[in-house]
């Protein structure tokens, strides 16, 4: 099982863009802010698409930045040092603004929405000519003169890329860069794993504006003037071919992403040129050639440039002897508290669409039991374990956790609070390994952030080391560290399932869900699942198994529920359940 | 001749053999069996027969064509229909639209309509729904509409990957007296089960797979009956 090493290839791809954007520099050194600049809009872009969202506000932010340092610089004569964070901070005020009501809004709608704010941006910039010298900045009166303007030197922007990069690579090795990572893959899973989508989804649009709007104040204090049409639609692209051309896997994909695409068009533009007459003054030719550029790579490479060189973010590498090793005692959390009842459904009822999924369903689930929840496909159990888990609302009814009640938090809070769960269909984050997969799901048991991550505490290397272990031991405990290192999809079903109960138990639940873990298994590899479950079980985890496997139902459940058309039909323990004619009629069937 | 002809077939992706030189044969009307423990190549041999993974070495002979390389909708086109793992229905769209789009393969408007009406036929839960939108079916319901979509593009050979997966003990027994009752008509199943014991008992022939490649071969009580495999896939 050996990973082709991505080094050879990252050398050959840094390699290549490096000598483009020599050649490209030499011909005109004057080009280097550009370049760094649009390394700059590259990463922020990155940062979005990396959350999976697809914001065109890049450029709007960019704007915002450079206007306000501009104003700031030439009108209120402050130093840049000053006006840099102040106009960092404007963009990231307004990114909070509109992104708490922007994010709702997934793929194609919130790029409408964030291409409609760079539009305003524009217009507000066009209209205010006493403040931002109107359309093109000529406007004299406004004196935006370029002995003011120009006061960023090339070496700053090198170190604000330096640190940037920085920041990047110790991010993609923390617990933040594995979330987002998660989320990328599949939001509503991460939610369940304790990760709040919300929060991490503004953090991101933020960052990203921050970063676009620090690449504005460089470009106003650089280039020495301003000019609205700078910002319009062709620069949103631009930018997001950056990151699309580079791949959003990796924050390398954006830096080759924008060395290619700022030096190549231009470099064709004036070498071919060079031969033929009519392109050389083709100013078009570059934001032409970035088009195509997306659409190729949309097509042909929808991973950019870092796909082609195996890199994934954050890829996590063991030694043969740590997976060897010794198996560690199964990972549960009896919890501390001693209620007695840990789960309580108060008659449920879920309607969607005027149809009841779900009709005053009631029970309870006392600590340290098994609950087994059967009945027909479409009865309605797995809608159960939504609402149970934050996923569903309920329409009327109740769940409480400890007494407390759960139905309105939303879907990581109830997983912090103790809830882990496993799926029906299987939600995997497929392009992680495995065993990245089981360290996502500890997500909120790892006690460090983005701080510790920066300034290398010895906190972050501890917490992460911890998660390693209890990750290798629950992967050896399900008989899965021989696949620590694959990607998740390229699993056979029956062993996904398993990997989503390790990743479930490294949140270290006190309430396992366990919706059809023995689907796609046979007999076997069935009663080696049950007696896992026993084992779960002994060691205190209270457990609601959803299974249509009679035998792992008998074996592992205390309590039976019977569902069927969203009601309870029949409840009490297993061996009076199984032989109750109701159930054998809707369910079990005579054999 | 047999209807389909595996020889000596290799997969792999990534890097992982999951297929190491698999050869067997599908009779023409019987119901063929693969079975094996999770990760075998069971449902990666599948998909190389209708050309969802490329087969790196070997070849798929079926109805005296070698398909081994053909596209998928060409293979479909000449008679092998999958349902693959996990159902695949298309959860927006009603039953009757999926149904239709099972018979995209095909010209015969006609044809087309009669087999809808003998699916119904067939189904008459999906009858019942046929507006309804696949997403809102339940497993069992999902199961049948997939099985009854490949049956639209009037295949000459079925592959069944784990259709009871998923389905409750009452269902078990429903489908596969159904896939009894379409070989009875005369399509040939080729059928994937982790429901060894069901499987074996409805299947004319059947192969086992380990570790990628075929350990056993015989007629489905043959198999039934081996010790060895008693204690590997039954558990008893």
């Amino acid at each position: 099982m050996r990973n082709k090493t991505p080094s050879a290839w990252v050398f050959g791809l840094v390699a290549i863009v490096v000598v483009l954007d020599s050649f490209f520099l030499y011909r005109n050194p004057a080009d280097f802010d550009r370049l760094l600049i649009n390394a700059l809009l590259a990463l922020s872009a990155f940062v979005t698409l990396h959350a999976r969202l697809l914001s065109l506000a890049n450029a709007g932010f960019m704007a915002i930045g450079a206007y306000t340092s501009a104003i700031l610089v030439v009108k209120f004569s402050w130093p840049l040092a000053a006006s840099l964070p102040a106009a960092v901070l404007v963009c990231g005020l307004v990114a909070l603004i509109i992104g708490l009501p922007v994010l709702k809004l997934n793929d194609v709608y919130l790029a409408v929405a964030t291409l409609g704010f760079g539009e305003v941006v524009r217009i507000v910039i066009v209209l205010n000519p006493d403040w931002t010298g109107g359309p093109t900045g000529a406007n004299l009166s406004t004196g935006f003169a370029y002995a003011l303007m120009k006061q960023a030197q090339s070496w700053m922007l090198v170190a604000f890329l330096g640190l940037l990069v920085y920041f990047f690579v110790r991010m993609s090795r923390s617990r933040t860069g594995r979330a987002f990572r998660a989320i990328r893959e599949n939001p509503s899973a991460a939610s369940t794993m304790g990760i709040p989508l919300v929060r991490y989804r503004i953090g991101a649009f933020i960052a990203s504006a921050l970063i676009a709007g620090a690449a504005g104040v460089f470009y106003a204090h650089t280039v020495g003037s301003l000019d609205s049409t700078d910002f319009q639609f062709g620069r949103a692209v631009n930018i997001l071919s950056y990151a699309v051309l580079g791949g959003a896997g990796h924050w390398l994909g954006p830096l080759l992403g924008a060395g290619v695409l700022t030096a190549l068009p231009v470099l064709l533009r004036d070498v071919v040129g060079a031969w033929f007459e009519g392109l050389r003054n083709f100013v078009q030719l570059p934001n032409i050639l970035n088009g195509l550029a997306l659409m190729l790579t949309i097509v042909f490479l929808p991973g950019g440039l870092v796909a082609l060189a195996g890199l994934r973010r954050g890829r996590r590498t063991v030694s043969e002897a740590a997976l060897s090793r010794e198996k560690g005692p199964v990972a549960t959390n009896p919890g501390p508290s001693k209620e007695d009842l840990l789960l309580v459904i108060q008659d449920l009822t879920v309607s969607f669409g005027g149809l009841n999924a779900l009709s005053q369903v009631g029970f309870e689930v006392p600590r340290g039991r098994v609950l087994g929840l059967i009945g027909p496909n479409g009865a309605g159990k797995t809608t159960l374990v939504n609402v149970i888990t934050g996923l569903v609302r309920p329409t009327t009814g109740r769940v409480l956790w400890k007494g407390r009640e759960i139905h309105r938090l939303s879907a990581h809070r109830i997983a912090v609070a103790g809830v882990g769960r496993t799926y029906q269909n299987i939600q995997l984050f497929g392009e992680m390994t495995v065993l990245e997969n089981v360290i996502v799901g500890r997500h909120p048991r790892i006690r460090t952030n983005l701080a510790t991550s920066w300034l290398w505490l010895p906190v972050e290397r501890r917490e992460e080391t911890k998660a390693l272990e209890k990750a290798l031991d629950l992967l050896r405990e399900l008989g899965l560290s021989h696949l620590a290192q694959i990607p998740a999809a390229q699993l056979s079903y029956g062993d996904q399932r398993r990997v989503e109960i390790a990743r479930a138990l490294a949140l270290e639940p006190e309430l396992l869900l366990l919706d059809e873990p023995a689907a796609g298994m046979n007999e076997v590899e069935t009663a080696r699942l049950s007696a896992f479950l026993l084992d779960l079980k002994r060691a205190g985890l209270t457990l609601v198994i959803i299974e249509h496997h009679m035998d792992l139902i008998m074996k592992v459940c205390d309590d039976l529920v019977v569902l069927n058309f969203g009601r309870t039909i029949a409840s009490g323990d297993p061996e009076t359940v199984a032989r109750d004619p109701l159930v054998v009629e809707a369910y079990l069937g005579r054999d | 001749m047999a209807l389909l002809e595996v020889k000596d077939l290799w997969v792999r992706y990534a890097g992982v053999e999951a297929i190491r030189g698999v050869s067997f044969s599908v009779e023409q009307g019987e119901i063929a069996t693969l079975i094996g423990a999770n990760g075998a190549g069971k449902t990666s041999t599948l998909l190389a027969l209708s050309g969802l993974v490329r087969a790196t070495k070997g070849s798929v002979t079926f109805a005296g064509e070698d398909i081994t390389h053909w596209t998928t909708d060409r293979i479909v086109r000449s008679g092998l229909a999958q349902v693959p793992e996990g159902r695949s229905i298309l959860a927006p769209l009603t039953v009757a639209e999926n149904l239709e789009l099972g018979a995209w393969v095909r010209n015969d408007n006609v044809a087309i309509q009669s087999d809808l009406d003998q699916i119904f036929a067939l189904f008459p839960r999906l009858a019942d729904r046929r507006r309804q939108l696949a997403g809102t079916l339940s497993g069992g319901e999902q199961q049948m509409l997939a099985i009854g979509r490949a049956l639209m593009s009037r295949p000459k050979l079925l592959l069944l990957d784990e259709p009871s997966m998923g389905l409750a003990p009452l269902l078990i027994n429903a489908i596969f007296e159904l896939i009894q009752m379409t070989n009875s008509q005369g399509t040939t199943v080729l059928l994937v089960e982790q429901n060894a014991r069901k499987a074996l008992k409805i299947s004319h022939s059947a192969s086992v797979l380990e570790h990628g490649q075929i350990i056993r071969q015989g007629t489905g009580s043959e198999l039934l009956a081996d010790p060895k495999l008693k204690q590997a896939f039954l558990g008893v």
